[in-house]
């Protein structure tokens, strides 16, 4: 079975068509990554996979549950769909330890001390034991986007999407998310990640999606090999004008 | 100096202290119904519900753009005449200030909520939390913070602003000084001194109280 299914998928806003025709299956386990440029509808695509976009035609299957389907219960879709954003959003008012626990104790019914303790153990992978009681203000970004995949893992996700995680972030701590997520996608987390970082999507994704212009252009299993030779030539533009890649 | 002996009597401190106390508890009342009705009202403006979002919308902007002397006539003097509601002195002073204040603090409250940035709400929904525990959890707490300033100095206004209601003879600060000086006009100046002196104490403990809650509830 498959976790997320995209069939002739279309997103309007207004008469602008943000995705086209997007046909895409992601297998459970699957670590895809999504590059384009901006306005590509990268991110849209992501948000509609929660529901944080609507889509205005097609087919969207979600844990095979249909997202058009107003019998659809979108917050059974969130509690197993995490979401990582740009720019963190942790919850202002809470601790860093309430940040993680507020949605196992809220959604999940999970007890205190439960969640506590599942917090803990995630606050020790991602580094950051010793935060747990700091506000969100008092971190730096890379800290804060750290505590934001924590966050989402705590709900115990079927899969977590990303978008541009580390857009926002100060070149020298983007290495301490990146290998968060590594870690994450190691365990074999399903991950969907619209990302700037060339080097995670060759060495960490499994598969790759090149947008354009609201379309899927180019969908590899092989991102080594896209990143060697492009077959899309928007795809081949895109990548010439970045200037390095490893 | 002599005026300000004779003036403070104490005979005239009590009938004061009467005038402040029918202030304190008018302005009391005011405060507590006007939150209250303020606070449904913001929201429902911020939910944007269809149509009565936008009513209400209306109605909140009418009562901002009128004066509350206005507000205080109609309720004193034109609820009788238009509508068979005869309202006395106190009732209608409650009333006028209430409609008045719910107005200005529904407002207060909108641009509070609005004023959090979207993705909190966008990152509660994704982690699973229904719109109304999203609010509750994350949102609210955060616009209440915010909204402290300007509520308490709202509730300010309010105590002073009922002194208009001296115009339809309720008996607060205001009004018991004008008798105390109409009756004998050296009285005057060492009257505007005692209710300057009075107000000052009522506002500025109130906006302690309002600080030591607000610090209490966060």
């Amino acid at each position: 079975m498959s976790m997320i299914e995209f069939h002739d998928v279309n997103k309007y806003y207004g008469k602008f068509k943000a995705l086209k025709n997007i046909n895409l299956t992601i297998e459970r386990g699957e670590v895809v990554t999504i590059i384009g440029p901006s306005g590509s509808g990268k991110s849209t695509l992501l948000r509609t996979i929660n529901g944080l976009e609507l889509i205005s035609s097609g087919q969207l299957l979600v844990d095979n549950h249909d997202l058009a389907d107003p019998k659809t219960d979108m917050n059974r879709i969130r509690k197993n769909v995490g979401m990582v954003f740009q720019h963190f959003n942790l919850y202002a008012n809470k601790t860093i330890l309430q940040n993680i626990t507020l949605g196992p104790e809220k959604v999940l019914k999970m007890s205190h001390v439960k969640a506590a303790e599942d917090a803990e153990r995630l606050l020790s992978l991602v580094g950051l034991l010793d935060q747990a009681q700091k506000l969100p203000s008092m971190l730096s970004g890379g800290q804060k986007q750290r505590i934001a995949i924590a966050r989402a893992l705590a709900m115990h996700p079927k899969a977590i999407l990303f978008d541009e995680p580390t857009s926002a972030l100060d070149p020298e701590v983007i290495g301490d998310v990146l290998e968060v997520m590594k870690k994450v996608a190691d365990q074999g987390m399903t991950m969907i990640v619209v990302t700037h970082e060339m080097g995670f999507a060759k060495e960490v994704g499994n598969r790759l999606v090149f947008m354009a212009d609201g379309e899927i252009r180019e969908d590899s299993n092989d991102p080594r090999a896209f990143f060697e030779a492009p077959k899309d030539p928007r795809a081949q533009e895109f990548l010439g004008k970045i200037i390095h890649v490893d | 100096m002599q005026n300000f002996i004779d003036a403070y009597s104490w005979i005239n401190l009590r009938f004061l202290l009467e005038g402040m106390w029918v202030t304190i508890y008018v302005s009391a009342i005011s405060v507590v119904l006007s939150f209250i009705i303020g606070a449904v009202l913001g929201l429902i403006r911020y939910m944007k519900i269809k149509y009565l979002s936008a009513v209400i919308g209306l109605i909140i902007d009418i009562i901002r753009n009128l004066p509350l002397l206005l507000i205080i006539f109609f309720m004193y003097f034109g609820l009788p005449s238009t509508f068979g509601i005869r309202l006395n002195t106190v009732t209608a002073a409650i009333v006028a200030l209430t409609v008045f204040e719910s107005a200005m603090l529904a407002e207060i409250i909108r641009g509070g909520i609005q004023s959090i940035s979207g993705g909190q709400m966008e990152a509660a929904r994704s982690n699973g939390l229904t719109y109304l525990q999203a609010m509750w959890y994350i949102i609210l707490p955060q616009a209440f913070r915010n909204m402290v300033p300007p509520i308490v100095s709202q509730f300010v206004s309010l105590v002073k602003d009922s002194s208009l209601a001296t115009i339809i003879l309720l008996p607060e600060l205001m009004y018991h000084s004008q008798i105390i000086y109409g009756q004998n006009t050296n009285y005057m100046i060492p009257m505007f001194v005692a209710m300057a002196f009075l107000y000052f104490v009522v506002c500025f403990l109130l906006s302690q109280l309002s600080k030591a809650l607000a610090r209490r509830l966060n």
